[in-house]
């Protein structure tokens, strides 16, 4: 079942169209990226879901409810991490926690500060006041914070932006328990590596929906299997018999590599090699060409300047 | 649960506010100055010019008028009806003190949010808008109201102090009532609804201030104008515009209820 849906979400600030026509679901307990660069509407769409501003046009529902309809029961049930952690400079770790767990019904506020304090490292720190914390550890604290009240939604924009790479990975860890623990999370990023790492689907948007799949999905979409044969010494002989080959689309040569792309590769890829080995061929290895999720995104992105 | 959400937005914001040194000091010794200041020209005005005033056709009409307000003032000698002149006078300055401290609170409480960046991860929090400015408001009006009365009753121990102490049951009459009980809570709230209105517009604590000298500045003139006799306060009058005020208080708090929305504050609050 989804727990969070957007139905052709569009919101204009003037003439500027942030967010265009976005569709897309979310079933319970799903980890899903938004990736797209700087300016591709992925804080705007965050404040639609979490009911923080309307959308010009559609609308999106969440836990079975309209965003717009009853704000406050809204977020009563989803944790929000904003882009800036925004907190109290003056005040310790623990007084700014407290205010905002102020807001919610029966929450036992003592003890969730103690349980997220702890959990997030802060706990030694929660007499100290958030000016002189690091940039990591008012992250950490944000997310203490988004997570006080039990969410059973997490909208997290750009969880690891501008944190040095430990801080980066120990929010990392943090989102991966959250998502063993079963809850939904929607994380904003522009950081890919993360995206495939915590993510089971990945949107890329830039302004509107440009794909949504799972990681190897998506590289499925964008870019044939291929099959990379590693040679000791390959004779124009050898290319020339494999391009002939029946159940063979393309064959590009370079150096001692031979990169194929088969019909079938599971089941193609032993016929390949009995073929070369049979033609004199010396193989030293056989892969799959990987493409990374860079390759793919920029390719998408490279897709929606041409046709967009 | 909204008064345990009002009761949570006014703890913080005075937490917040007495975590910086240049409020406490606006909010304790500013006050004392302006009093202090009052006091002292009051004093150095009756002891140095008194007798002159009393005997200036300048003064005259404002003297005659002054009965108008203070019956009493009638069976008083010249010197007696410049003190309680001067007095009078006191009444109008001491209202630069709500004034001063509601807007700066008021200001300051949307500021800071606004530097510190947090208004957004409490818009995500189940607090509804008026509950968050009805709680900035009280933070604000409270602390207004409670420094003006202890000012004012400082100001009544400073008139015995002076050896005017006898000048004090004509002096507590319903003007005195209705500008501490009536004018002040009503300017103190227009004040802090007028900051919350400017800074939306402001961006750091320094604009915010900025905000307080230019909003005080109808209040210097309504001393101005009663000084000079261009303009006297009686009773009635003063009742009237206590109820003006309530008024104002209620046009300018819909338009601050209205700026004072979810979406507004993330989107066209810079």
């Amino acid at each position: 079942m989804a727990v969070v849906e957007a139905h052709r979400l569009t919101r204009n600030f003037g003439g500027l169209t942030a967010v265009e026509d976005l569709s897309l679901e979310m079933s319970e307990g799903e980890v899903l990226a938004f990736l797209g660069p700087n300016g591709a509407g992925k804080t705007t769409t965050i404040r639609m879901l979490s009911g923080i501003i309307s959308p010009t046009t559609g609308y999106a529902v969440v836990d079975g409810r309209r965003t717009g309809e009853n704000v406050e029961r809204l977020h009563e049930i989803i944790g929000l991490l904003t882009e800036t952690p925004g907190f109290y400079d003056a005040l310790n770790a623990r007084q700014n926690l407290e205010y905002f767990a102020g807001f919610y019904d029966g929450l036992n506020v003592d003890r969730q500060i103690e349980k997220y304090l702890k959990i997030t490292g802060l706990w030694e720190r929660r007499d100290g006041k958030v000016g002189t914390f690091s940039k990591g550890m008012k992250q950490r604290l944000a997310l203490a914070r988004a997570l006080l009240h039990e969410p059973k939604i997490i909208f997290l924009d750009e969880p690891t932006a501008a944190l040095d790479p430990e801080a980066a990975r120990e929010v990392r860890e943090m989102i991966k328990t959250l998502s063993g623990e079963g809850r939904t999370v929607f994380i904003s990023t522009h950081n890919l590596a993360e995206a495939e790492e915590l993510c089971n689907r990945i949107a890329v948007v830039q302004t509107h929906l440009l794909a949504l799949d799972t990681p190897a999905g998506l590289r499925q979409r964008l870019f044939r299997r291929q099959v990379v044969v590693q040679m000791d010494g390959l004779p124009e002989s050898i290319t020339e018999l494999v391009k002939g080959l029946p159940f063979v689309r393309d064959a590009e040569s370079s150096e001692n590599r031979l990169v194929v792309e088969l019909n079938d590769p599971e089941n193609n890829r032993p016929e390949l090699i009995k073929h070369i080995v049979e033609a004199g061929g010396r193989i030293m290895a056989v892969s799959e060409q990987q493409h990374s999720l860079e390759e793919v995104y920029m390719s998408l992105m490279r897709e929606n300047s041409e046709y967009g | 649960m909204a008064k345990s959400r009002i009761n949570n937005v006014l703890r913080n914001e005075w937490r917040v506010l007495v975590s910086e040194p240049t409020t406490i000091l606006l909010f304790t010794l500013v006050p004392l100055m302006i009093l202090a200041e009052a006091m002292v020209a009051i004093w150095l005005v009756a002891n140095i010019g008194g007798e002159a005033m009393a005997a200036n056709s300048f003064f005259q009409d404002t003297l005659d008028r002054l009965v108008t307000s203070y019956p009493g003032a009638v069976d008083l000698s010249g010197i007696d009806r410049v003190k309680l002149l001067l007095l009078n006078q006191l009444n109008f300055f001491v209202l630069l003190i709500p004034t001063m401290v509601a807007i700066y609170a008021g200001a300051y409480g949307i500021v800071e949010e606004k530097v510190s960046r947090s208004l957004e991860p409490l818009l995500a929090t189940p607090v509804r808008t008026w509950e968050l400015l009805l709680g900035k408001a009280l933070a604000g009006f409270l602390p207004a109201i409670v420094i003006t009365w202890v000012c004012a009753a400082i100001g009544l121990l400073a008139v015995y102090i002076l050896g005017w102490g006898y000048l004090i049951p004509e002096y507590i009459n319903v003007l005195w009532f209705v500008n501490f009980f009536l004018i002040a809570p009503a300017l103190a709230l227009l004040s802090f609804m007028l900051g919350i209105i400017g800074s939306s517009r402001a961006r750091d604590h320094r604009s915010a201030q900025n905000m307080v000298l230019f909003i005080i500045f109808p209040v210097f003139v309504l001393i101005a104008l009663q000084m000079t006799g261009m303009l006297w306060f009686t009773p009635t009058l003063i009742i009237v515009l206590g109820f003006a005020l309530c008024v104002v208080d209620v046009l300018v708090l819909r338009i601050a209820v209205r700026i004072f929305q979810r979406e507004s504050i993330v989107v066209r609050w810079r």
